[in-house]
């Protein structure tokens, strides 16, 4: 079962996708030989990303003539509205258990904002952790 | 479009014991299957929930960023970032969810009023 996530997992990882994404979400209505020629790939890799994209459900496309026009559509990545509450009711507990584990009276707090735009093209260090239960 | 859950703990403990702690079994989920390099499966399993996801960045021991879903939700990025300070260990936790994920990597999106934000600074 291809599953959304997965796909919207595999759109996302891709350099080439968030670039063919970022110029469809500013130029709505764009065809696979427009963003061709703006970006160094051929048609027809770009149609194969753009396949991507569409089966993670964040392109629209619809027919005209020839070509096919594409749109960006968010919908998929905005779902659940109470995720906030859900996700930091489980970060608390996950907290909780870390202080239990490793002792002291640490205190625990919502971070202030810190940094996070740097996402890095550098990858980390490649490392093996032993004991992966299979 | 905050999308953003921020959590930090002090504890008393070195970098590399937060680290063993937070990546193996029994903290992020009851079964941990990391394959802790760029592009690595992951995998978690609680009580018959399965996440699973793929580790997008690691440093041991001080910083794993990795992405996680549940079956048909959307997937959300989680850091971890571990750093020593004196004798104790500053934990950070930031998971994110895509909508502000894209906004990060560039992608520009339809904000509140039409407006559009987020530049689109994504390298070609």
């Amino acid at each position: 079962m291809e599953d959304r996530a997965s796909a919207v997992f595999g759109a996302l990882s891709d350099p080439t996708r968030r670039a063919l994404l970022a110029a469809i979400a500013e130029h709505p209505a764009t065809t696979a030989t427009e963003l061709a020629a703006q970006l160094p790939i051929s048609r027809q890799a770009v149609l194969k990303h753009l396949n991507a994209l569409t089966n993670a459900g964040l392109l629209d496309r619809t027919r005209s003539g020839r070509e096919v026009r594409y749109k960006f559509t968010p919908a998929p990545l905005s779902e659940a509205v109470d995720w906030m509450t859900a996700v930091g009711a489980e970060w608390d507990e996950r907290l909780a258990v870390l202080r239990r584990q490793l002792g002291g009276a640490a205190a625990t707090r919502r971070a202030s904002a810190w940094p996070t735009r740097s996402r890095g093209g550098a990858a980390g260090t490649p490392i093996q952790r032993g004991g992966i239960p299979k | 479009m905050t999308e953003r859950i921020e959590r930090e703990l002090w504890l008393p403990a070195t970098p590399e014991a937060v680290w063993e702690a937070v990546t193996g079994d029994g903290w992020l989920a009851d079964r941990v299957n990391l394959d802790l390099r760029p592009g690595g499966d992951a995998h978690f399993v609680t009580s018959g929930r399965i996440r699973s996801g793929w580790v997008e960045d690691v440093s041991a021991p001080d910083r794993l960023s990795f992405w996680w879903a549940v079956d048909q939700e959307p997937a959300s990025r989680v850091e971890l970032r571990i750093e020593e300070h004196q004798d104790s260990t500053r934990l950070r936790i930031v998971e994110t969810r895509p909508l502000e994920v894209l906004d990060l990597v560039g992608v520009p999106l339809p904000g509140p009023g039409g407006v559009t934000y987020g530049p689109a600074l994504v390298a070609a």
